[in-house]
């Protein structure tokens, strides 16, 4: 995987301060640090701001709260989680990225410098409901670990969650940065997740990821040095082909880690808005992602017709339990009735999910 | 882009030629067939899937106090069955119809279909 390397980095008052500005000095010593009172909105002439932003990155304050719930999809059954957006935005470039919707209006790559704050806030939440099982990701809006080798987050918060009896952080990725995580010792509380795709699809869509064999080497890693691991079959893709490739996938994972320290498995199909989708025709015009049997879905999300994303996970669950006959797998943002047809059974509530992700990686 | 074709391919087709030369089809129909045809084409396994399951539905023969239709995309998984009586006889007769109807293949295929298995 290409390493990051920032045209600048732009730094707001008050964040001089921050181990995050301290870390990034020391690791982009090349790369011009430009101190500016306030950020501001972003601003660009680019036809292409989404893209342009990707080339500079933010250091700032966050102002408001770092940990929400995860909104999940209207109507679809959700697993309970909790997120802490510790940055916006993403140095790789997936074609099928949600956030250049989401983030249109506010496209800065950004990393926020208040990690005390985040801690603190965390601490307060986890310390309040001790009788609550927490499960804590980093990774909606952007990648969990993409940008670590250069601001240190792993190491300025995987020991404060390690001593946490209440909580599990998990850190998702597509990239193989995982150095910063291996002189840690987790304790049990973080699983560290790959997305993952057949090498087909990462060449055609996940620009500036890791390779597949990248990703499992650094999932081999950190099984190693005693993190719980997890994969994500989210995006699935659907093309002349694509059941080859995503056994032969599949099979792959479970030859490299150990499937004892899997902690849990997620199938999601592609997915995206209309608006998403113009925004993906003009990125990445070449895309053949849009030419699927895809229909609007009540949640308002283009996906593929129900009867062949059924017959989808059902062919993937199949091919995971043969690797795997009881490694713990959930369908992310599908409706109780798809639950029901690829498992036979549909959680009752959000509780009862993120209940049960919850009980196979504690103890 | 998917099936290698361009634009004048697609419309020089089969279908969308046939239609457009039909000389039976008036200026509305035509315009109705051809969408239909340009939706076929754009998505040809759930069209496929839709006529298989409407087939099943017509070999059921069901009289005109039942209607039973799907959800556009087939998305939901479930059929929507209507049933319309100004009598309690016509009710009755409704019901067993359908009630006779749960042993036919036909309707146990739908299910398969709508559920994927068949893909």
């Amino acid at each position: 995987m290409k390493s990051f390397c920032p045209s600048e980095v732009i730094v707001e008052g008050g964040s001089e301060a921050s181990p995050i500005y301290r870390n990034l000095k020391r690791a982009l010593p090349g790369v011009p640090f430009v101190h500016v009172a306030d950020i501001g909105e972003a601003f660009s002439t680019s036809d292409d701001p989404f893209g342009e932003h990707k080339q500079r990155l933010v250091l700032a304050r966050h102002k408001g709260d770092f940990l929400k719930k995860c909104p999940g999809s209207d109507g679809q059954v959700c697993c309970n989680y909790f997120v802490i957006n510790f940055a916006s935005n993403c140095p790789m470039e997936c074609s099928y990225c949600y956030l250049q919707e989401y983030l249109a209006d506010n496209p800065a790559l950004k990393v926020f410098s208040n990690v005390d704050d985040l801690v603190a806030e965390t601490h307060a939440l986890l310390s309040r409901h001790r009788g609550f099982f927490f499960r804590i990701g980093t990774g909606e809006i952007t990648d969990s670990l993409a940008l670590d080798p250069y601001i240190g987050f792993s190491r300025e918060v995987v020991p404060f969650f390690a001593e946490q009896p209440n909580v599990l952080l998990e850190l998702k990725t597509k990239s193989d940065k995982v150095e910063g995580l291996l002189g840690l010792d987790p304790k049990g509380r973080v699983v560290v997740s790959w997305s993952m795709n057949p090498q087909r699809v990462i060449d055609a869509d996940e620009h500036l990821t890791a390779s597949l064999e990248e990703r499992l080497a650094a999932a081999r890693r950190c099984q190693e040095a005693g993190y719980k691991l997890a994969f994500h079959f989210d995006p699935m893709i659907e093309y002349p082909g694509w059941e080859g490739d995503y056994r032969a996938m599949v099979e792959r994972i479970f030859s490299v880690v150990d499937h004892r320290r899997v902690a849990w498995l997620s199938m999601g199909v592609l997915r995206e808005t209309p608006g998403l989708k113009r925004i993906m025709r003009r990125r990445f015009s070449s895309t053949r992602l849009l030419s699927g049997e895809q229909v609007l879905c009540p949640d308002g999300k283009m996906r593929y017709f129900q009867p062949l994303r059924v017959a989808m996970y059902r062919k993937m669950l199949g091919w995971i339990r043969e690797a795997s006959p009881t490694v713990f797998v959930y369908l992310c943002m599908e409706s109780r009735e798809v639950w029901e047809q690829v498992f036979g059974f549909a959680p009752s509530c959000e509780k009862e999910l993120g209940a049960r992700i919850a009980a196979v990686t504690r103890y | 882009m998917r099936d290698g074709l361009s634009f004048r391919d697609v419309l020089d087709g089969a279908g969308l030629s046939r239609i457009s030369s039909d000389p039976r089809l008036g200026r509305s129909d035509r315009l109705k067939r051809m969408k239909e045809e340009l939706r076929r084409l754009r998505f040809p396994r759930l069209a496929r899937l839709e006529e298989e399951i409407q087939r099943r539905v017509q070999e059921m023969k069901f009289g005109p106090l039942i209607q039973i239709s799907f959800p556009p995309g087939l998305e939901g998984g479930g059929l929507s069955v209507r049933m319309k009586a100004a009598s309690h006889a016509e009710l009755e007769k409704s019901v067993r119809e359908l009630a006779e109807s749960l042993e036919k293949k036909a309707m146990k295929e739908i299910f398969e279909l709508l559920s994927g298995r068949e893909i």
